[in-house]
């Protein structure tokens, strides 16, 4: 069965991305074929990272030019994984955000309704997980990555606001939308190993990760999760990975 | 008779209430409905989008969201999905058509419900319908 997980937090530059990419790498290291969407349209990353221009965007397939299919690029043999791991990636060029940023309602259905026939679509690939990078708090694309998605991960890092604006969309937007969640928490700074709370707004919080300098110096080169699986950052995504599969 | 027969006789003849009233409303629903062919099909419908979805009342959220998944669809098979009563889906379906988030129309003697978006879709009921 195919299942779809959009990683969302509420505020910025919280870890959403580094937690995609070492979760996509993961699952597909372990044999499951997997696809990892950027769907933060407004501050693409994925293209950056896995340093690929691709025949046609995600921005492409969104706006009915083309298929899912088409937006597709295996990393398999790059990561040496052995399942697949397709990347769609979102385009980086201004003109394409400005144009995006100029979108109505109207387009914005079109393409939830697109994003919501990604899952069928790829499960006819027999693709395993699905999982969706997305824009921090109420952007329209990362709410319509929310509604398609089965799973929401949101992550957070221990500011107020961010605590107070996590609450705000778990209350009127996940549990609206009748998804499952979960919360992990990023770049901790107190000894979080030791006080791991399990819930927060009738949420699990499946991960603490404490803040690592190491982290952002090593994430400019290597996969960690990849490069180095006994990392506390690999360790908590393999953690946040075994929570996923048994929602399966 | 029996005290199990009798209930066997209850179940039997709500069941075919529930049929009867199943026709009933079909019926009416026919009488309310447009064809795709008249201009009223095409008067304004609001845009169904995810942020509409959100601050739709909660018992119309569900029924919503289904069908903008899977429309045009009949109340039958949104029932099937959101396990609830054909009549219950039926209500929700024609209250948002009420609301102008939906439209409705009829194909023989089925009544389709549809969003903006399914009329769009390109393999969809509706543009066959619209042929
Ligand atoms: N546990 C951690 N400890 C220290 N640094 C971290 C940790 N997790 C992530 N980072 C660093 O924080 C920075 C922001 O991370 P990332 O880009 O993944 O966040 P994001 O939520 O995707 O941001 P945006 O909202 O802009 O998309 C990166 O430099 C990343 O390496
Ligand atoms: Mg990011």
């Amino acid at each position: 069965m195919t299942i779809t997980v959009a990683i969302h937090s509420s505020k910025g530059g919280t870890g959403k991305t580094s937690i995609a990419v070492n979760l996509a790498v993961a699952f597909a290291s372990e044999g499951l074929d997997t696809c990892l969407i950027d769907m933060d349209l407004r501050g693409p990353s994925l293209c950056t990272i896995f340093k690929q221009t691709p025949r046609f965007w995600i921005n492409d397939f969104l706006s009915g030019k083309c298929t899912i299919n088409d937006t597709l690029n295996d990393m398999k043999k790059k990561v040496k994984s052995s399942g697949h791991l397709y990347l769609s990636y979102s385009n980086p060029d201004i003109t394409q955000i400005r144009e995006l940023v100029g979108k109505d309602r109207a387009w914005q259905a079109s393409a939830l309704k697109a994003l919501m026939n990604v899952k069928k679509d790829l499960a006819q690939k027999d693709i395993d997980i699905i999982m969706i990078d997305t824009s921090p708090g109420m952007e329209y694309e990362s709410i319509n990555a929310v509604a398609a998605s089965d799973i929401v991960l949101v992550v957070q890092n221990d500011t107020d606001a961010c605590n107070y604006c996590t609450e705000q969309l778990i209350n009127g937007v996940y549990s609206l939308l009748d998804k499952k969640y979960a919360i992990i928490d990023n770049m901790c700074h107190f000894n979080c190993l030791e006080n791991i709370e399990n819930s927060r707004y009738g949420a699990a919080i499946i991960a603490s990760i404490p803040c690592m300098c190491d982290v952002p110096m090593r994430s400019k080169k290597e996969i960690l999760v990849l490069t180095d699986p006994e990392h506390q950052f690999s360790k908590s995504i393999l953690r946040i990975k075994h929570w996923i599969e048994k929602m399966q | 008779m029996l005290e199990s027969q009798m209930i066997y006789q209850i179940v039997d003849s709500l069941e075919e209430m529930n049929s009867k009233l199943n026709r009933v409303i079909e019926l009416l629903e026919c009488n309310g409905s447009h064809s795709v062919e008249d201009k009223a099909f095409f008067s304004e419908t609001e845009t169904l989008d995810v942020i509409k979805l959100l601050s739709l009342p909660d018992h119309l959220r569900r029924t919503a969201t289904t069908l903008f998944e899977i429309g045009p669809a009949t109340a039958d098979e949104i029932a099937r999905k959101t396990s609830k009563e054909r009549a219950v889906e039926s209500n929700y379906l024609n209250q948002l058509v009420r609301m102008k988030h939906v439209k409705k129309y009829r194909e023989g003697r089925k009544v389709y419900f549809c969003t903006n978006e399914s009329i769009k879709s390109s393999n969809s009921n509706c543009n066959i319908a619209f042929k």
